[in-house]
């Protein structure tokens, strides 16, 4: 669905909406129609289809229609982005810490 | 008055590991364990480590960064002199990095171990001095804020 790439940038600006940010974590709990989500939300379908649309474009969520139900789903590219993003900004150290954990994770070598 | 061409920044890590202070010493102090956690990453290509872990010995580090960063390629060099060294308590040093033949930091580095009843506590302080056309934490911590920043933006909208 998405034509152009996912960037991190996207993916915050799609998050940075709380009405977008309901609906996430509305379907964290498991997948839900679209007609579902409007009623809590107390907004109009057509404006929940167009916050599905950014959620999905930055690979947030996906929607598919099964009969005559659209149901959305979470997708986990857009989530993937935003771990990349946070591991990219840790400090040199930090990084080196976890790999230090890493390796004391492993079983005693030296016995 | 001019501005300042070093910027100075301290940065505090701790962590929680479930193994002894012994254990963690040991991956501080032997060459070929530190050589594992402190040298080898993905994206990057170690063209020396070398290290002689007593008080006045020096450590070097040689690598390249590769994939989609500014200094792909180019040598860095990290040298550090071991301060101070008490057996599974705290290993202190003071390092400069080099970008080609460019210095960007100076630093001093305390890694302190602390015992707990599930293992250690480690505690690392970076002391930093970051020169011109660094690329180090304070620059990251600077783009991370940006984007923190961009990211309150729209969380207030």
């Amino acid at each position: 669905m998405s034509r152009h790439k996912i960037t991190a940038e996207r993916v915050f600006h799609a998050l940075g909406d709380p009405t977008r940010r309901s609906i996430v974590e509305r379907i964290t709990e498991g997948p839900v129609s679209v007609s579902a989500l409007a009623i809590p939300l107390d907004i109009t379908l057509t404006a929940v289809v167009q916050h599905l649309q950014v959620l999905e474009d930055c690979g947030l969520v996906q929607t598919e229609k099964i009969g005559r139900v659209r149901t959305c789903r979470l997708k986990t590219t857009g989530f993937s982005i935003l771990e990349q993003w946070i591991r990219d900004r840790r400090s040199t150290w930090e990084r080196r810490l976890d790999r230090l954990g890493s390796l004391l994770a492993e079983p005693d070598e030296d016995q | 008055m001019q501005p300042s061409s070093v910027v100075h920044s301290t940065i505090v890590i701790e962590r929680s590991y479930p193994k002894p202070p012994e254990r963690v010493f040991a991956a501080l102090a032997d060459p070929a364990k530190k050589r594992r956690w402190f040298a080898e990453a993905e994206n990057q290509i170690v063209d020396e480590f070398e290290m002689e872990f007593r008080v006045g010995g020096i450590e070097r580090l040689r690598y390249r960064l590769e994939g989609d960063v500014p200094v792909k390629g180019i040598p860095i060099t990290s040298e550090a002199r071991y301060q101070d060294i008490v057996p599974n308590q705290r290993v202190v040093a003071a390092s400069t990095t080099s970008v080609g033949n460019h210095r960007i930091s100076a630093s001093l580095v305390t890694i302190e171990l602390l015992p707990t009843e599930n293992g250690t506590d480690l505690i690392l302080t970076y002391q930093g001095a970051f020169f011109e056309g660094a690329d180090g934490p304070q620059s990251r911590e600077a783009g991370f804020r940006k984007l923190l920043d961009r990211l309150a933006t729209e969380l207030a909208r």
